[in-house]
């Protein structure tokens, strides 16, 4: 479904943000990425649909190359939902508006059909009774949600998560990742990257530690908790699992 | 004590009364075409500073530094005594001869020109603050560039512009005072004329005072009460990546 080969990026400085990646993530899989921050996770993420543009390598999506000049980036980006750390959901619309809109702009759905299924989505991440409030009045989980449901309003193949609990206080953590964990036993495919292990030990089938732009361990989600062999990963594991 | 003999009849008597109303109207109009030229240019020179082309960055930036650091007064001076002469012989005394308001005309373009260089400001730093964060979020969901400003960043940044561009079509309405410089019988140069015939100077800049305090009073008003209407629960600036 997606696969990295051999990217690199670097922006102005010349410095390697992302160091010569490589990765396969096949249909209805979960791939979890950690690593230290800075270390290049966000940075890739926006590679695999084209927010970025990166100087070497290759990714595609569903066969499609994302660098390619005739890909046509905007449906390609359609087809890819993303989640992001703060959120972003447009401050000046209503939730509803926020999950509507892309539908109603690039999918051409009328607003009839566009708003019964971002109800179903309401419905789907916990929160039918928010449709009408705008988002600087939910709490960091609810409008985390509400990112999700947005992100799924366009019927995406695929997900990327850029630390999505990482900006929410503890208690909130915990209905974002149910939500995250429905999604990914229903077989939607996944590229997350987040710091919760539990999540990953719960439904990843890989996971992947990246440190200075390279990926220093990866390995199949059992594996990887039993026997990381890396210096490295091993002393990032045991200071966030305590 | 006070040797001043107050007649506020000169402000509505014959033929002074209808001077100010005149006067009053002309402010009106001068600051309203003027505002019209500012915004259209100043969004157009806005759009210039932010297009990845580097002559169309340069231009726009040299557009606002030039006519935002020469004071009006100068600006106007210049529209008014020196670019017509800058024109073919021919086209000058055409100007001079069938233009029958060219003063006015210089000063609704002085003060347009003028005020685009801010009003481009305002709106910029309105574009600058909206968090790289919305626009990948949009363009994440396949929003076009087009759709992601027109529904994401425009109505974003207004918001955060709003207050900048109510400052600014405030001084561009005080401003309109200048015109009277180059000879426009707007509310001040009204005043400064019906002094001269009765020496009621105190009575007259009074006059034109309240005038000019009453209309911004009612354009603050007007332009918070828009800004409460567009104002959203947790619309906060950030500026991370
Ligand atoms: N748009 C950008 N322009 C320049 N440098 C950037 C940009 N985005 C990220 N960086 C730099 O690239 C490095 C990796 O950043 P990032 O991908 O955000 O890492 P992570 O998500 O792992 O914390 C950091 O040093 C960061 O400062
Ligand atoms: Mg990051």
């Amino acid at each position: 479904m997606i696969q990295i080969r051999q990217v690199s990026l670097w922006y102005r400085d010349g410095r390697k943000v992302v160091d010569n990646v490589s990765a396969e993530i096949r249909r209805g899989q979960t791939v979890v990425i950690c690593g230290p921050s800075g270390s290049g996770k966000s940075s890739l993420l926006r590679c695999i649909n084209g927010l970025e543009r990166f100087q070497e390598g290759e990714i595609l999506v569903d066969g499609i190359s994302v660098s390619s000049p005739s890909t046509d980036l905007h449906a390609l980006r359609a087809e890819i939902g993303m989640v992001f750390q703060h959120f972003e959901l447009y401050p000046h619309m209503t939730v509803l508006d926020n999950i509507t809109l892309a539908p109603r702009k690039v999918r051409k759905k009328t607003r009839q059909e566009a708003e019964t299924k971002a109800m179903e989505l309401l419905n789907r991440v916990g929160i039918p009774d928010k449709a009408a409030v705008y988002p600087g009045e939910l709490s960091g989980g609810q409008q985390q949600r509400v990112a999700i449901a947005r992100s799924l309003a366009m019927e995406p193949k695929a997900m990327l998560f850029d630390e999505p609990t990482s900006a929410l206080d503890p208690e909130m953590i915990k209905e974002v990742l149910d939500v995250m964990v429905d999604l990914a036993r229903s077989g939607m495919t996944m590229v997350v990257v987040s710091h919760e292990m539990g999540f990953a030990r719960e439904v990843a089938d890989e996971v992947i530690f990246m440190d200075a732009g390279r990926f220093i361990e990866k390995k199949a989600t059992a594996s990887f908790f039993a026997s990381a062999e890396n210096p490295r990963t091993r002393e990032f594991l045991s200071r966030i699992l305590t | 004590m006070l040797h001043y003999d107050f007649e506020w009849s000169v402000l509505w008597r014959y033929p002074y009364g209808g001077m100010f109303i005149q006067g009053i109207w002309t402010t009106v109009h001068l600051s309203l075409f003027s505002w019209m030229i500012a915004i259209l240019l100043g969004l157009t020179v806005c759009l210039c500073r932010m297009t990845p082309l580097r002559a169309a960055r340069f231009l726009g930036g040299a557009y606002v530094e030039l006519f935002r650091n020469i004071p009006l007064l100068v600006q106007l001076f210049f529209w008014y005594f020196a670019a017509p002469s800058l024109l073919p012989r021919e086209l000058e005394l055409w100007l001079y001869g069938n233009v029958k308001d060219l003063g006015y005309l210089v000063a609704v373009i002085a003060l347009g020109t003028y005020t685009a260089a801010r009003v481009s400001e305002a709106i910029r730093s309105g574009l600058l603050a909206v968090p790289r964060g919305q626009y990948r979020a949009a363009h994440s969901t396949g929003l076009s560039g087009g759709q992601t400003y027109r529904h994401v960043v425009l109505p974003y940044a207004l918001r955060i512009s709003w207050p900048l561009l109510t400052t600014e079509f405030l001084t561009c309405f005080k401003n309109s005072a200048l015109a009277m410089t180059i000879g426009v019988l707007e509310t001040t140069g009204t005043a400064a004329y019906v002094d001269s015939f009765t020496f009621h100077g105190l009575e007259t800049t009074t006059a034109a005072s309240c005038v000019y305090l009453a209309t911004s009073g009612a354009v603050i008003l007007t332009m918070s009460r828009i800004e409460k209407r567009m104002r959203i629960p947790g619309l906060i600036r950030r500026g991370y990546n």
